[in-house]
């Protein structure tokens, strides 16, 4: 197998793997939500707004950084300070989500701030390794359209099965906290692991 | 690199095509209940398909759900103050618990039966509905003569976050919160019913409907008991009512003076005595404790059970 080969699967299944961790969260956004503003199409519709507005972030954000150094150790920092934040959510949810309710109320606005609280900074953070990808993979202008759609395509096959497997097998069988810090502690492998592998995924010979 | 493209974009079309037919479904579904006879009005509200069915004598109130009905309140046209739907009546039956009843909270309103009978039943209590969805309030009004007064109110918002807001006490906290077949898991979970008792004065009780026929039915039974020291059960025709208070158990015989008292005070249609006279005692609680971290409703729904199974986990009151 040749080394170009191993390097595009490798950023392929680190695609994959944080498009699952980052629409299974959205998915466990709900738990956290609904015992404070309820389960309803308010909750919802806040919900995949705030993930939307998290995803463009990401992608200006990444592509802005990746232009001017293209550092996989850079990306993997990102994705570690994303995966502890995620490791926090379970210590200061309930209090917080509480505050907002009686202090903003259970309309937009407070649905919102609670859902940009608790998914905005990491789901922002784990969509800046799209456009790196796309990048450390680009070699070469005449394969551009299919390096993006590769990308986009393995990562959003990641999305469908980050929603599907968290709603339908993880979430009735284990617990949203743990949930979270499973999540977590993904987010952060995959983040070391662009560290470790900065090197070999800028495409230099380890 | 190269990934198999025939597989990726077969993925792909799968998805799409499977999105598209289960959207389509739904679709059906609503043309055809559109065409069943005496269908008084359909409105696609933001929470619920709600169809409103009458004839010459009876008018209910259905949420769609998989092609099914669910039925949320029935009214006989000709006995509008009857409680038609049993389990209802099971629910009045929490006003005979405390010592005072001045203050009593619903939280799912349907078509406002039991609160309209609540309150022409006991003339001095306030009475406040919470009802996630307005246009259940506004078709209760409709078609349920449902009538807002100063001592009945309806606030439209969800029942927990209601309550989370509004530090107020009350003295009877009926839960009747279905959305079709099933209640929100966070209506149902250890940390819901601590804030249920946290809203509850001395002597309160929290009376709720549950449908006996799953699982869900003991996890439902067993986190109430987690947190409420006495549940009674009463097998209300179907579905059965649950009353928890915080409090070792009342003996039958206190009990039934107390249901005495209430019926000679407030001489209600349906007699407390002989409800009182059914109680079950919830001793062996055998589910799971839902809490707002692990509350598998959906699973747990998915395992039938005999409807009667229940009143093993009970106990006659002494």
């Amino acid at each position: 197998m040749s080394h170009a080969y191993l390097r595009g699967t490798l950023l392929l299944l680190l695609a994959l793997v944080l498009g699952f961790a980052l629409m299974g969260f959205e998915m466990l956004g709900s738990r956290y939500l609904y015992p404070y503003f309820g389960g309803g199409i308010n909750t919802w519709a806040s919900l995949i707004a705030t993930v939307l507005v998290a995803l463009m972030l990401g992608y200006l954000i990444g592509g802005a950084l990746v232009d001017r150094t293209m550092s996989p150790r850079l990306c993997g920092g990102l994705l570690v300070v994303a995966g502890v934040y995620l490791f926090t959510i379970p210590l200061w949810v309930d209090p917080l989500f509480g505050w907002i309710l009686t202090a903003i109320g259970d309309g937009m606005a407070g649905i919102v701030f609670a859902a940009t609280l608790l998914l905005l900074l990491p789901l922002t953070l784990m969509s800046v390794f799209t456009p790196f990808a796309v990048r450390l993979l680009l070699v070469s202008i005449s394969f551009g359209g299919r390096i993006v759609s590769y990308v986009y395509g393995v990562s959003t096959i990641g999305n469908v099965l980050g929603t599907l497997v968290t709603t339908f097998t993880l979430v009735p069988s284990f617990g949203s906290r743990a949930l979270t810090m499973v999540f977590a502690a993904v987010t952060i492998a995959c983040g070391l692991l662009m560290v470790v592998a900065d090197r070999y995924l800028r495409g230099e010979e380890a | 690199m190269r990934i198999p493209r025939a597989k990726f974009f077969a993925v792909a079309l799968v998805a799409a095509v499977g999105g598209l037919s289960s959207s389509f479904g739904g679709l059906q579904a609503i043309r055809a209940s559109a065409q069943e006879a005496g269908l008084l009005e359909k409105r696609e509200s933001l929470y619920n398909n709600i169809f409103i069915f009458g004839d010459r004598d009876q008018v209910t109130m259905t949420f769609g759900q998989n092609k099914r009905y669910y039925t949320e309140s029935s009214m006989k046209l000709s006995d509008p103050g009857g409680l038609t739907v049993d389990y209802t009546r099971y629910m009045t039956l929490g006003v005979a618990y405390p010592e005072k009843v001045e203050r009593i909270a619903e939280i799912g309103l349907g078509g406002g039966r039991t609160v309209s009978y609540l309150s022409q039943t006991l003339p001095d209590a306030g009475i406040l509905a919470i009802e996630l969805d307005k246009d259940v309030v506004d078709l209760a009004k409709k078609y349920f003569k449902f009538r807002e007064t100063a001592r009945l109110r309806t606030v439209v918002s969800d029942g927990r976050a209601y309550l989370l807001k509004d530090p107020e006490k009350w003295d009877v906290i009926l839960i009747d919160a279905y959305r079709g077949p099933f209640v929100p898991f966070h209506l149902l979970t250890k940390e819901f019913y601590t804030l249920v008792k946290s809203r509850l004065n001395p002597g309160g009780v929290v009376v709720q409907n549950i449908e006996p026929s799953t699982m869900l039915f003991d996890s439902a039974t067993t986190t109430l008991k987690s947190v409420f020291p006495s549940v009674d059960l009463y097998d209300g025709g179907g579905n059965v009512v649950a009353i928890g208070y915080d409090a070792m158990p009342v003996s039958q015989t206190e009990l039934m003076a107390r249901a005495a008292r209430a019926t000679e005070r407030w001489k209600p249609r349906y007699d407390f005595r002989q409800m009182v006279a059914e109680r079950r005692v919830l001793a062996k609680p055998t589910g799971k404790i839902l809490t707002d971290d692990f509350a598998p409703v959906e699973t747990l729904r998915a395992i039938e059970k005999n409807n009667e199974k229940w009143k093993e986990q009970t106990e006659a009151p002494r």
